[in-house]
């Protein structure tokens, strides 16, 4: 029996286009139907009924009616709009890049419950604490987790052995930590770098690697036992140790993302210069 | 689409097809009506299109004060005596002074960023004309900044960094008020769309 031709789902905005000359080409992360592709028709003239509730960053309850190609959007009505999230700059970059993450890790036809509620989880923790690191990082190690790439935190990767406190190194390509003894090893193949990872000294694999503090371990463990975000404890991160964890997972996640992801660049132009610097005056 | 793809049109008619195709939203089919308008056109007219498309792209440039689209440098705008230079409303594109234009209603200066900070398509503060704003700020003749960004993420996204950017400078940062558009609906309206028409209410 054919799928009927008008159906409901709840997703979340990932991004939009303009198309033709006045639709809106819309990306969404939907329950149900994982990241689906759908034309909202009429939605950027003014008095348009839909574009308010299909902003980026809106999960929304809509009606779509099936095409042959794409989708088109009848109806919505908006659940939560994020309203804090969108209302302070560094909260909405990382909002952004949130959303540039679960569009390049969703699949088309691919329904991913879980990656949809830490999206929805992370986008509400960001607007409580636009300043906090650890949202990000929750989300971001997470992430991993529901596409199946944690890392390994626990064991050696190399020997399995359980880690003790020393001189770890970390692999996104070797898939976690692996133990002094292991890191110390001689290359195989050499040591070339792996996803922006220095190779100061090669592993048994031949596989890029860079240092990971014991505190930075600690802090992963931490993140990856917490079921939600709300869950984090109130935990401030020294400038260093929040450097070097957001390099890790940054770097991992862009590893598997297999390529450059584009909302990093503003993020980072905002922690450099906080999107300030009054202006000048001559006087 | 290529020359390749029109075998049977003459290579002069293919060619104007393939360069009216690469107009945005223009497909194939319409390019090549418009190809066979153009042919029939009287000699005159087909002339003065392609003077017009010549000239616009010769005389055309940067305003060196707004960075707005003009033939003199400054604009007729910014050269205008008559305009509050207390006060300069930042837009998104050309087109949009023209519809402030139209309104009769604002008789400051302006400044087009030509694009606004869309990160998710790697366009950061430096794509844009942002950084030729600040400088003109810097004299203090400016009191007021109007951002009149559209009502969108990106659009926010950039009115916050300006905004951001000003604190603690003694220029007044506003932006244009959001609400309901004229002829729309309170009843298929957002969220945020009502609540801001609701913060920005005003005594009848």
């Amino acid at each position: 029996m054919a799928p009927p031709r008008t159906y409901r789902a709840e997703a979340l905005t990932l991004k939009t286009a303009p198309f033709g000359e006045a639709d809106l080409l819309v990306t969404l992360f939907a329950r149900e139907e994982g990241k689906l592709r759908a034309v909202a028709k009429g939605a950027r003239r003014p008095t348009g009924k839909l574009v308010g509730h299909l902003e980026p960053l809106t999960f929304t309850r809509l009606s779509l009616n099936r095409g042959r190609n794409l989708d088109v959007v009848s109806q919505a009505q908006t659940l939560d709009n994020f309203t804090p999230l969108k209302s302070n700059l560094t909260a909405l970059s990382k909002g952004l890049y949130v959303a540039e993450l679960v569009d390049g890790f969703g699949s088309e036809a691919s329904p991913n419950e879980p990656l949809l509620r830490l999206a929805l989880d992370t986008l509400a923790a960001l607007g409580r604490a636009p300043e906090d690191d650890l949202p990000l990082l929750y989300f971001q190690l997470h992430l991993l987790a529901v596409s199946g790439l944690l890392p390994e935190l626990h064991c050696c990767v190399e020997c399995r052995r359980p880690l003790e406190p020393g001189r770890h190194r970390y692999s996104a390509a070797g898939g976690g930590v692996f133990c002094p003894d292991c890191a110390a090893a001689p290359a195989v193949n050499g040591a070339p770098d792996g996803a922006g990872y220095s190779s100061g000294y090669g592993t048994g694999t031949g596989i890029g690697t860079r240092p990971l503090s014991l505190r930075a371990l600690k802090v992963l463990r931490l993140l990856a036992s917490r079921r939600r975000p709300a869950d984090l404890p109130d935990l401030t991160l020294d400038e260093p140790l929040a450097l070097e964890l957001k390099a890790i997972l940054t770097a991992t996640v862009q590893y598997w993302l297999d390529r450059e992801i584009r909302s990093n660049a503003f993020l980072n132009h905002l922690s450099r210069t906080g999107g300030g610097g009054a202006v000048s005056r001559s006087e | 689409m290529t020359l390749e793809h029109l075998p049977s049109a003459a290579p002069s008619l293919a060619r104007l097809i393939q360069e009216l195709n690469k107009l945005p939203g223009i497909g194939p089919k319409s390019a090549q009506r418009l190809a066979y308008y153009i042919i029939r056109l009287p000699d005159g007219e087909a002339q003065d299109l392609a003077d017009a498309i010549n000239a616009v792209k010769q005389s055309i440039i940067f305003c060196r004060e707004c960075q707005n689209l003009t033939d003199a440098n400054p604009c007729s705008v910014c050269a205008n005596a008559q305009r509050n230079r207390e006060q300069i409303c930042v837009v998104e594109d050309p087109l949009d002074v023209l519809a402030l234009e139209r309104t009769h209603c604002y008789r400051g200066l302006y400044h087009v960023l030509h694009g606004v900070i869309s990160p998710l398509n790697g366009i950061g503060p430096d794509q844009i004309k942002l950084k030729e704003l600040f400088p003109r700020l810097s004299d203090g003749a400016v009191k007021e900044v109007v951002i009149a960004t559209n009502p969108t993420l990106e659009g926010e996204a950039t009115a916050m960094y300006i905004s951001r950017h000003l604190a603690g400078s003694n220029v007044k940062v506003t932006h244009l008020a959001r609400g309901l558009p004229v002829g729309g609906s309170l009843e298929y309206s957002d969220e945020l769309t009502l609540s801001r028409a609701f913060q920005g209410r005003q005594e009848v």
